[in-house]
C-alpha cells in the first residue's frame, strides 16, 4: 500500500459495498493515522482511545475490535511505517548494481518517505521515547533492521570484515540520531536536503571519503513506477 | 569499585550529630541515589514514591520537602548523574595533548563511569528516554553537549579533509556512539561497555584521520 496513511479517509455513508477484510484493513491504517495525528497534537501520553476514536470517526467498539490497548495500537502504526519505510528502501535499490548507488537510493526514498508522512514520522522516531518499553524496545529493534542493508557494504570495500564489528549499528543508530534532532526541532521538512551528507556518512567507512562523496553527489535513481 | 559521586553517595544509617543544612542536602543526594536503585528494579513507570523513599531510607514526608513530584526528583537525578559523566569525560580529554588520544580517553571515561554504575547508566541513556517528556529536552542537550569534542578535530586539518567533513558530521557520529550505547545498556550488557571502546574509536576517528590512522589509534592499549 503506498497510499499516504494520513490520507486514508472515512467512506461516505452507505458506500459500504467493499469486501470485508478491505474495510478491515482500511479500518485500521484509518485509526493508525488518527493514533499518529493524535500523538503529534498532544504528545502519546495525552492521548486517550477516546480521542483516536473521534479523530477516526469510528465506534470504540471499532477501535477495540483492532486493537486490545493505545499502546497496542501504537505498536501497529510502528510496525506499519517500519515496513512501509523497509519496502521503499529495498524496492528503490532493487534494480541498481553497485552498493553505493543502492544506498544512494535508499536512502532517498527513505528520507521521502519519512518527508511524506510528517505525523507518522513523528510518532516513531520521537515519541515512540516516551510511549514505554515495548516501544522502546520496538525501536531499538528496528535500528537493528537496517543493518544488514549496511553490512552488505562489507564486500565492496578494502577492509571487508576487518572493520569495527559494531560499524553498521553506528552507521544506522547516527541517522536516526540526525533524523530524530530534525524532527524535534520542527525542520522535517530539511530531511531531504540531507541526502548526500547522510549518505557520505553512511559510505565513508566502507569505500573511503572520496568516493563516498562521488556516490552521494550522484542524483539518487528514482524508483521504478509502482 | 568506583568511588560514588558525591552527590550520590548515601549517609550511613543510624543517628548522627550532622548540621541540619548538610543533613537535607545529603537527603536530597540520598533521593537521588534511591530513585536510581528503583527504577533499576522498576523501571521508571513502574516506580513510585514508596519505592524512592524505601531505597533512599527517608519518609514520604522528607521526599515532599525536596521534590513535589518524582518527575522533579528523575530530572535532579537525571542531572546529577550528566554532570558526573560530563565532569569525567572532559577530565580525561583535557589530560590528554594530541585530539585522538583525547577522544580517546573521552570515550572510554563515559564507557568506565557507565559500565561501574549500572544503575545510573540506565537511568542517564535508557529511562531518560523512557521518562519522555519530563527530560527529553535535557537528553537532547546533553547528547548535543559532546558535539564540541569531536568538532575540536577539524582544528589543522588540509582543506581537502575539511572539504569531505559535513556539517552534520559530528552530530552523526555522536547519535551512533549513543545509540550503540544505549542498545547495549537495554541489552543488558553495560559491564562489557569497556568493550565497545575500539569499534567507538575507530569509527569516530576515520572521518578526520582517514579509516588507517584512526584504526591505529583505537588499536593502541
Amino acid at each position: 500500500m503506498t497510499q499516504r496513511v494520513t490520507q486514508v479517509r472515512r467512506p461516505r455513508p452507505g458506500q459500504h459495498a467493499l469486501p470485508r477484510e478491505f474495510i478491515a484493513q482500511h479500518q485500521r491504517a484509518r485509526i493508525v493515522a488518527a493514533l499518529a495525528e493524535e500523538t503529534v497534537d498532544k504528545g502519546y501520553r495525552a492521548v486517550t482511545v477516546a480521542d483516536v476514536v473521534r479523530r477516526a470517526g469510528i465506534a470504540r467498539n471499532t477501535f477495540y475490535e483492532n486493537f486490545s490497548s493505545k499502546e497496542d495500537c501504537f505498536l501497529a502504526a510502528y510496525e506499519f511505517a517500519v515496513e512501509e519505510a523497509m519496502r521503499r528502501v529495498v524496492e528503490a535499490g532493487s534494480e541498481l548494481e553497485s552498493w553505493p548507488a543502492r544506498v544512494n537510493a535508499g536512502l532517498a526514498a527513505f528520507l521521502s518517505y519519512v518527508a511524506s508522512e510528517p505525523a507518522l514520522a513523528h510518532t516513531c522516531v520521537v515519541e515512540a521515547l516516551s510511549a514505554g518499553p515495548a516501544a522502546v524496545e520496538r525501536r531499538e529493534r528496528s535500528i537493528q533492521e537496517f543493518v544488514p542493508l549496511f553490512r552488505l557494504g562489507r564486500k565492496v570495500s578494502p577492509q571487508g570484515e576487518n572493520l569495527p564489528p559494531t560499524l553498521e549499528e553506528q552507521i544506522v543508530g547516527g541517522l536516526f540520531w540526525i533524523l530524530y534532532q530534525r524532527i524535534v526541532s520542527g525542520k522535517v521538512e530539511e530531511i531531504e536536503s540531507l541526502r548526500p551528507e547522510l549518505v557520505e556518512f553512511a559510505l565513508s567507512p566502507y569505500i573511503g571519503s572520496e568516493a563516498a562523496k562521488r556516490s552521494a553527489a550522484e542524483a539518487p535513481a528514482a524508483p521504478t513506477a509502482g | 569499585m568506583d568511588e560514588y559521586p558525591p552527590e550520590l553517595a548515601r549517609l550511613p544509617p543510624g543517628r548522627h550529630g550532622l548540621p541540619r543544612e548538610f543533613v537535607a542536602h545529603n537527603q536530597r543526594e540520598r533521593l537521588i541515589a534511591g530513585i536510581a536503585e528503583a527504577i533499576a528494579e522498576n523501571g521508571y513507570s513502574g516506580t513510585t514514591i514508596a519505592h524512592i523513599t524505601r531505597a533512599a531510607a527517608v519518609s514520604r514526608r522528607t521526599f515532599y520537602e525536596h521534590f513535589p513530584s518524582k518527575d522533579d526528583c528523575f530530572v535532579a537525578a537525571y542531572e546529577a548523574v550528566m554532570a558526573e559523566l560530563q565532569e569525567r569525560v572532559s577530565e580525561a580529554f583535557d589530560a590528554e595533548d594530541e585530539w585522538p588520544e583525547a577522544i580517546k580517553a573521552g570515550i572510554a571515561a563515559m564507557l568506565d563511569f557507565l559500565a561501574s554504575e549500572p544503575n545510573l547508566a540506565r537511568l542517564c541513556m535508557v529511562e531518560a528516554l523512557v521518562a519522555g517528556p519530563v527530560v527529553v529536552e535535557r537528553y537532547d542537550a546533553a547528547i548535543q553537549s559532546f558535539v564540541p569534542y569531536f568538532r575540536e578535530g577539524r582544528e589543522g586539518r588540509s582543506p581537502e579533509v575539511l572539504s569531505r567533513l559535513s556539517p552534520t558530521t559530528e552530530e552523526a557520529l555522536v547519535g551512533g556512539m549513543v545509540s550503540l550505547i544505549s542498545r547495549r545498556i537495554i541489552a543488558g550488557k553495560t559491564a562489557k561497555l569497556r568493550e565497545l571502546l575500539p569499534d567507538l574509536v575507530e569509527f569516530t576517528l576515520t572521518p578526520y584521520l582517514g579509516s588507517a590512522a584512526a584504526s591505529k589509534v583505537a588499536k593502541q592499549s
